[in-house]
């Protein structure tokens, strides 16, 4: 018997559906990682069809295939050198000039291909009319009319990709024609590219060339640097015809090869009344209005998440402490029996309390609003204040979720372009209050010392955040940021898309956290069977004590923290033996306590995020940058109110 | 007449002459420039030399704009969009 056993991979613009179209491929049976040592998402899923097992892997959503971002440069490794079976190009019917220009791109890189004409009744609404028939034609590649939301098309899509992979329909993908003097050049180069057996096809290298694509140029200097050299003066010329860069001269050209097939094949009839999404843009974009539409949005959010949160967590809690009879009948209440609740359980407990409650709430508004199209107008509204720390309007995204937990926040940096901003807008994410962090600001602070103070370290926290995060990009190498976005239809979000969305995300978190979370928590119990938790805070003494002025006993306190925030003060009032915290210190006392708890070190959740998606040094170098700058601030404002 | 972008009114439409890489730098330095990166980033979302774009509007407190190009809706840092040199009749 021979493996029927294939892979398609899905390629598109960003906003074009196509993860709805990978949920719907996929259902239940996904994966999502990230690709190997890269800060992107990978999703990958399984699906069975006609006797064949399909693995399906959903490329990121770009608009080109050069190497402005990590995602394109993945994308196009991906189709290039694991030579998919077959590319699924999804391509948004509404936009057809701009995802056009992406498909002429993917034709050139010469493989098997079928193109996802999507959101057709959007492009109805808007009152265009396409002939799918034509553009097949014109593609040379089979062309099937979808709407993902609605499941239409998806089976036809799934049957004609079969045909292609077993053979049965031939393609003829047509290459994008340049203009002649381009076209001279490409084959002149392609024809010494040939000889080399390098890993693309030829013409596509040439073109990269004469583009002057950073990677190529490097890879086939390694090969035969005369191909660079001789590339190099033909762009040169083409630069002195046309008064453009090479670069800028293909890709001109490329998008008018796109817009006259987009011209060919579509009738538009302009719309006479601007229809609702239009009108909800308008507001909701609007230079006065925008805002404070924007404020009651997030609030309303953050309210319904903690306020959901609060409910479940304690209810999660108390129900799984109720187990604990059980498993000391089960273990008893020696060393074993303390070891495997104390740790393993407790570890589980606080990972469980943490993610079910609020980690999933989060994820779900975060890609409920980022399939309806809100989330690029809260990056468009919040560009220029984001600027103001060296970021852009995007990095406000994964900010946002850093106040409810930073674990999120930290994935959400995914969104950032670059490297370097994914790391900057990190760094800044790992400095902002959590919801943790606001249980020990307003239940140490806020209920013993003043509301006033509790606001005010919240403040200091922001201009924190507002000095560090400027530091930070002036320190890190790189190019500028700027936001160049593209701001899609508002349009439902598909429910079962964001859910499915939200509940891999989730599993994601709890393979990544949970590990580190029962670590850590039999770690810390392993100390307190030993008796060590003493001597520790005895060792910890010239720090707790002599810098920053608090009881010797907060030192303990504060390694718990590491585990969750939250536990410095649950911690504070077992080990105080009173939650009545203004018999034991002054306040002073709570407000440097507080201080340090806010920005010590981000929770071991947070260093599990940070070292998967940056690696294990930078996440290192961030924990112990925090803990040092916790302690310097903790001992200024020390002496500063004992004045 | 051609003018920055974002001397634009809002509803403006201009015919895009050229894009700077960075300030000062000429068209024929390849790669050369900080901007580089995002230039080409520009070109690929359809912003092309003789593409018409149209502001629609920008966002206060000299925030981004909203530009309307190749019948999609992009959002265009300022910084970036001082860049963009376009053609304008008036």
């Amino acid at each position: 018997m021979t493996e029927k056993k294939f892979t398609i991979a899905l390629a598109g613009n960003a906003n074009v559906g196509k993860s709805v179209i990978f949920n719907l491929l996929t259902g239940l049976h996904q994966h999502i990682g990230n690709w190997p040592g890269k800060t992107i998402e990978k999703a990958e899923g399984t699906l069975h069809f006609k006797g064949y097992t399909i693995d399906i892997i959903d490329l990121p959503g770009i608009y080109s295939l050069s190497t402005f971002s990590i995602e394109e440069l993945i994308s196009r490794e991906y189709i290039a050198v694991e030579r998919p079976d077959l590319v699924i190009n999804i391509v948004d019917a509404s936009v057809l000039e701009r995802n056009l220009f992406f498909t002429l791109q993917l034709l050139e890189l010469e493989t098997p291909m079928i193109v996802a004409l999507n959101q057709m009744d959007m492009a109805k609404k808007k009152g265009m009319k396409i002939d799918t028939e034509k553009l097949g034609e014109l593609l040379g590649v089979p062309v099937i009319p979808t709407v993902a939301i609605s499941g239409v098309g998806i089976y036809d899509l799934l049957e004609k990709s079969v045909e292609i992979i077993e053979g049965r329909h031939k393609t003829e993908p047509v290459k994008a024609k340049y203009g002649k003097e381009i076209e001279e050049k490409v084959e002149k180069i392609a024809r010494m590219v040939e000889k080399t057996q390098f890993k693309y096809p030829a013409r596509w290298v040439a073109i990269k060339l004469l583009e002057g694509d950073e990677e190529v140029e490097k890879e086939i200097l390694k090969i035969n640097p005369k191909i660079v050299s001789a590339a190099e003066k033909l762009a040169t010329e083409i630069e002195e015809i046309h008064g453009h860069s090479c670069s800028t001269v293909i890709t001109s050209e490329r998008y008018e090869a796109a817009s006259k097939i987009a011209q060919e094949i579509q009738e538009i009839t302009p719309q006479i009344k601007p229809p609702m999404r239009e009108r909800i843009h308008a507001l909701t974009t609007h230079k006065i209005f925008g805002y404070p539409i924007m404020a009651v949005s997030v609030l309303s959010i953050f309210y319904f998440i903690f306020t959901f949160g609060d409910f479940t967590s304690s209810f999660l809690g108390d129900s799984l402490f109720g187990l604990k009879p059980i498993f000391e009948g089960m273990f008893g209440t020696g060393v074993v029996g303390k070891l495997v609740w104390g740790g393993v359980m407790e570890g589980i407990i606080g990972g469980v309390t943490v993610a079910l409650p609020y980690i999933l709430p989060f994820y779900f508004m975060l890609y409920f609003l980022e399939d309806s199209g809100y989330l690029s107008r809260i990056a468009f509204l919040m560009d220029n204040f984001m600027h103001k720390i060296g970021l852009h309007g995007k990095a406000f995204i994964p900010m946002m979720l850093g106040f409810g937990c930073n674990v999120p926040g930290c994935l959400g940096c995914r969104i950032m372009e670059t490297e370097r901003e994914r790391l900057l807008a990190a760094f800044v994410v790992t400095l902002v209050p959590c919801a943790a962090t606001t249980v020990i600001i307003l239940g140490l602070v806020g209920a013993f010392v003043s509301i006033q103070w509790a606001l005010a370290l919240y403040i200091i926290d922001l201009l924190i955040i507002f000095f560090l995060g400027r530091l930070a990009f002036k320190a890190l190498p790189g190019e500028p940021t700027a936001l160049v976005m593209e701001m899609s239809d508002y349009r439902v979000p598909h429910l079962k898309t964001v859910l499915k969305q939200t509940w891999f995300r989730l599993m994601e978190f709890v393979k990544m956290a949970f590990p580190l979370i029962i670590i850590g928590s039999l770690v810390i119990k392993m100390i307190e069977i030993l008796n060590l938790l003493e001597p520790i805070a005895n060792i910890l003494s010239p720090v707790t004590v002599t810098w920053l002025g608090l009881p010797a006993i907060t030192g303990i306190t504060l390694i718990f923290g590491v585990l969750r925030k939250e536990l410095t003060l649950i911690m504070l009032a077992t080990l105080l033996g009173t939650t009545n915290f203004a018999q034991v210190m002054t306040p002073v006392q709570m407000i440097v306590f507080t201080l340090v708890a806010m920005l010590y070190i981000p929770c071991i959740a947070t260093i599990a995020a940070l070292a998967k998606e940056f690696g294990w040094k930078k996440a290192y170098f961030i924990t112990v940058f925090e803990i040092l700058l916790a302690l310097l601030l903790g001992g200024i404002a020390f002496r500063l109110l004992s004045i | 007449m051609e003018l920055r972008l974002t001397e634009l009114r809002d509803g403006e439409s201009g015919i895009i002459t050229s894009i700077k890489a960075s300030q000062g730098r000429s068209w024929r330095s390849r790669r050369v420039g900080r901007g580089w990166g995002l230039k080409k980033r520009l070109e690929d979302m359809g912003l092309t030399p003789g593409t018409k774009v149209t502001v629609v509007k920008s966002a206060p407190f000299r925030g981004p704009l909203e530009v309307y190009v190749r019948g999609s809706r992009l959002a265009i840092g300022r910084g970036m969009a001082e860049r963009i040199f376009v053609e304008v009749k008036r």
